[in-house]
């Protein structure tokens, strides 16, 4: 447990560090240099990857769930959501509907 | 305060309903949920902490992986503290004001800030900002507490929002050809990496994704 609250408020220092450090820079560093837009690059790599594999791979209670349930519900979600001009509401209500609905017809609720 | 609660709000306490949620079907305690929402306050980082620790990684390889999804606050807090700061006012209440420092208030703050008073900036962006803190301090614990009490089939429908948020917020809100390039080559870098180390491939798909996007995208446009 002390470990997990000490891994917990360490990851929150390392976040931290980025808004003290723009504190400290600011002024001082060109934001808009090469190393930022690598940072950036690393940064949306780094969370498309985690949802595809979660998507994909999930672990947890989403393991329980087909692969073509998530991915049609998925798909679902993302046609509406752009149907609703980006309304990601309506995005988010309509893929959780789709799952729980694919789910209960597969298993012949 | 009141502005806060308006629709990029709403947008943050999806995605943390969805985060309690996940966390819950993880059986990752709620306690820790809540503090990662105190201490880290933006979501990817959230994300990464918990399906890393579920994985088993090694807990530096995790405060490396979260430290590099925070890495865009830089750029937004070196933006933002020109319009913030008054001349000969201590700075103390900055560094405290920026660790509530996230996407929405960020975005908000840019918005406003220009009408506003230098004055009246802080105590607005402050108000702002630990509203929303609050309410996604409550929504983690909603998601967490619809997921652990509803029927298995609605259970994992709930679950189900924490990776669907960031599928539609990616899909439709980035526009830069970087951003672009490094979506795509992080979602067939990650879940490949993934089948030959699960450990590793949180940090890794972003560093070998990112850099290929970076270097793509470079390329082309000197070409």
């Amino acid at each position: 447990m002390l470990e997990l609250a000490l891994l917990v408020v360490a990851c929150g220092l390392a976040t931290y560090l980025w808004r003290g450090l723009g504190m400290l820079l600011s002024g001082r560093v060109n934001i808009e240099s090469e190393f930022f837009v690598w940072a950036g690059c690393v940064a949306y790599a780094l969370i498309a990857g985690l949802t595809v594999r979660i998507l994909l791979l999930p672990t947890g209670t989403l393991a329980a769930t087909p692969l073509p349930e998530r991915l049609l519900a998925c798909a679902i979600a993302l046609v509406v959501y752009f149907v609703f001009r980006r309304n990601l509401f309506v995005g988010i209500a309509a893929g959780f509907v789709a799952l729980v609905t694919l789910l209960a017809i597969r298993s012949g609720v | 305060m009141r502005e806060s609660i308006g629709v990029p709000s709403m947008v943050l306490a999806a995605g943390y309903l969805g985060f309690g949620a996940l966390a819950n079907g993880s059986q990752f305690p709620l306690w820790a949920a809540l503090l990662s929402t105190v201490t880290i306050f933006a979501l990817p980082g959230q994300l990464a902490m918990l399906e890393m620790s579920i994985a088993g990684a090694v807990p530096v390889v995790i405060v490396i992986t979260v430290s590099l999804t925070a890495a865009r606050f830089l750029p937004m807090t070196v933006a933002l503290l020109p319009m913030l700061r008054v001349p000969g006012r201590a700075s103390w209440r900055l560094y405290v004001a920026v660790h509530l420092l996230a996407m929405t208030g960020w975005a908000a703050s840019m918005r406003r800030f220009p009408e506003l008073p230098l004055e009246q900036r802080l105590p607005w962006f402050v108000g702002f900002a630990l509203t929303n803190w609050v309410a996604c301090l409550v929504f983690t614990a909603v998601g967490y507490a619809l997921a652990e009490s509803l029927p298995a089939l609605v259970r994992q429908g709930l679950v189900f929002i924490g990776p669907l948020y960031f599928v539609l917020i990616l899909t439709g809100e980035t526009r830069t050809r970087y951003g672009v390039m490094a979506l795509a080559c992080g979602a067939v870098a990650g879940p490949l990496i993934h089948l030959a180390t699960p450990q590793w491939s949180v940090l890794l798909g972003g560093l070998i994704g990112g850099t290929l996007a970076w270097g793509l995208v470079r390329r082309r446009q000197r070409a």
